[in-house]
């Protein structure tokens, strides 16, 4: 199950709460207020991001991407259709509040080189393979593994939990 | 030819039933515990119910504790959420460690729940302090959900590090200032990603339990995953007394174990430091902040709420009082710390010196007590210090030693603790 999309590439150092949205900007923290989130996706980097992005698209970003995190950041990507961000790094907190979102975040060393804004590039993230199918080159990265695609599958952590205790529960495991 | 492993990678290979696992990839593991607190409770139980749980499966690996809402009072929603804690506890067989039990951190390891070679999935990252008998902390915040039900979940293998400690601390300057240098060192990179710190060196024989807790559980703020502390005899007499018989898996790190980078820190070369709001990285030698006017001091919290802390901080104030202006707030780690800071009479020190002992739990950190008021300048040993963390976002919350944060609460000034000693010694 592969992911291909258009690109928006990113640079270095993008903190999730204050680049990829302004945390402190958000009306209600204790809800998500998704249109005000979808308005103030990238806007510090790219103004008019908000009324560019399409469903499909990728983020492709370079090293310690999304620090100092909330999970706001992560479902602001997600309901602007964003699929998949491949990043030279990241924190293993924010792998987590995004695939508990449904939005797979992938340490890919070189991915910055690999593709430019615009371009078309494929994901399989069960491979671990990045692939730029306007030059046809590649990069491998760590693939997910099985329990991680399932978060991804079922579209995030409460779904898949959800999911988890029917089966369980017809293997036995859970009464 | 295969390269030898890290005690990280051992402990973690352990949890997923495998011989090795490498550093990067992501793996499906067994934890021995799940550690969950009360603040975010009403949450993960939301999300259980949506998914229809109606049992977990191992509930004695399930470890509740009641340490961010301490004394529920009046008017407040917690109360509530402590019996709702206590009854799911009951009904399905888990843990639960009712208020003033103590901070997760402590619970783990005074019951013997942290124990060597164990991996425990907890929503907090600095109780990675459990590393001091060789336990391993994995922060997964919501997902406590999922290991709580499931009994698994995947990780990522963290890489490992290794930190040498060398020196000796001198006098005046704790174990404390060193994790400020760290998280100086390392918070606005992006080295430590992904990490397990391993300490090891020559200097680690000479530190106190306590300390190495107090070290495991502020690295997470330089920025990896997790810690741990070589396992010495003193560690491994005290898991051995915790873990009452149940079982412990000794590692130690193959000798062609592979390291991303090794940095050395000498601890004789280390001065009380200070860390200047709103960020952890901004950390200055005391001299560069000395005299600055303080409302509110407060020890304690899951970096230095251990009787190390308590004793240090009693050795500066006994005999004297505190300065008319401010306001200071002292808490054990746990109720097992609370019991022997009385039996060595440290909390009438405190009380007579002019401070409150607040019951053991995280209280001032979050500004569950000890709330700081707009304009007010708050030093302390808790762990944040961002706008609005213990109080209005127009104070100041300032970062230190315990013995820093005592010889400052004397003087209602930031204050250098050596210069506190030399006091001391003149008058007596």
């Amino acid at each position: 199950m592969s992911i291909s999309g258009r690109v928006w590439k990113f640079g270095d150092n993008i903190s999730a709460d204050n680049g990829i949205i302004q945390y402190s900007q958000v009306p209600d923290l204790g809800s998500f207020d998704v249109p005000a989130l979808k308005a103030m996706l990238f806007v510090l980097i790219d103004p008019d991001f908000p009324a560019k992005v399409a469903d499909g698209d990728i983020i492709v970003a370079g090293s310690n991407f999304g620090h100092h995190s909330h999970p706001h950041a992560c479902v602001a990507m997600k309901a602007s259709g964003i699929r998949v961000c491949m990043v030279e790094s990241t924190d293993s907190a924010f792998i987590r509040k995004g695939l508990n979102n449904g939005l797979p975040i992938v340490p890919c060393p070189g991915i910055a080189r690999l593709v430019e804004t615009g371009e078309r590039l494929s994901v399989d993230l069960a491979a671990g393979v990045a692939r730029n199918q306007a030059t046809g080159r590649e990069l491998t990265f760590r693939p997910y593994c099985e329990s991680m695609l399932q978060v991804w599958r079922s579209g995030g952590l409460a779904p898949a939990l959800r999911e988890r205790v029917q089966q369980a529960r017809i293997e036995g495991v859970l009464p | 030819m295969t390269m030898g492993q890290s005690v990280v990678q051992k402990i973690v290979a352990r949890a997923a039933g495998r011989d090795r696992v490498e550093p990067g990839a992501y793996v499906t593991v067994t934890p021995d515990y799940t550690c969950c607190q009360d603040i975010s409770w009403p949450a993960r139980k939301r999300i259980m119910e949506e998914a229809g749980v109606t049992a977990l499966a191992h509930p004695e690996k399930l470890v509740m504790v009641v340490d961010h809402t301490t004394a529920a009072g009046m008017g407040s929603a917690y109360h509530r959420n402590h019996g709702e804690m206590r009854a799911f506890a009951a009904r399905h067989g888990a843990n639960f460690f009712g208020p003033g039990s103590g901070l997760r951190h402590q619970v783990l390891l005074e019951q013997g729940f942290a124990r060597p070679g164990g991996l425990v999935f907890s929503d907090e990252p600095n109780i990675a302090s459990i590393g001091v008998v060789g336990a391993l902390n994995i922060a997964v915040s919501t997902e406590v959900v999922v290991t709580s039900v499931l009994n698994e979940n995947w990780m990522v293998v963290p890489r490992p590090v290794r930190f040498v400690l060398t020196g000796k601390l001198r006098p005046g300057v704790q174990i404390r200032d060193l994790a400020q240098i760290i998280i100086r060192d390392f918070a606005e990179t992006d080295l430590l990603s992904q990490s397990c710190v391993e300490y090891e060196g020559p200097a680690i024989a000479g530190l106190s339990l306590d300390e190495r807790q107090t070290l495991l559980a502020c690295t997470y703020h330089a920025g990896p995953d997790t810690a741990l502390m070589p396992l010495d005899d003193k560690a491994l007499a005290y898991a051995r007394e915790r873990a009452k018989g149940r079982e412990i898996t000794v590692f130690r790190p193959d000798p062609d174990a592979v390291y991303a980078f090794e940095k050395t820190y000498d601890l004789s070369e280390v001065e009380p430091m200070v860390t200047i709001p709103p960020e952890l990285h901004t950390v200055s030698p005391i001299a560069g902040v000395e005299g600055l006017r303080i409302d509110q001091a407060a020890i304690g919290t899951c970096a230095n709420g251990r009787m190390d802390d308590l004793r240090a901080a009693a050795a500066l104030l006994a005999g004297r009082r505190i300065a008319d202006h401010v306001t200071m707030y002292i808490t054990p780690g746990s109720r097992e710390i609370y019991a022997q800071a009385g039996r060595e009479g440290l909390l009438s020190i405190f009380a007579e010196a002019g401070a409150t002992v607040l019951a053991p739990g995280c209280t001032t950190c979050w500004g569950y007590e000890g709330v700081l008021n707009d304009g007010e300048v708050g030093l302390s040993t808790h762990q944040m210090n961002y706008h609005g963390r213990n109080g209005s976002r127009l104070a100041r919350a300032y970062l230190g030693s315990p013995l820093t944060v005592a010889a400052s609460a004397l003087t209602g000034r930031i204050t250098d603790p050596r210069s506190a000693f030399a006091a001391r010694e003149v008058a007596t």
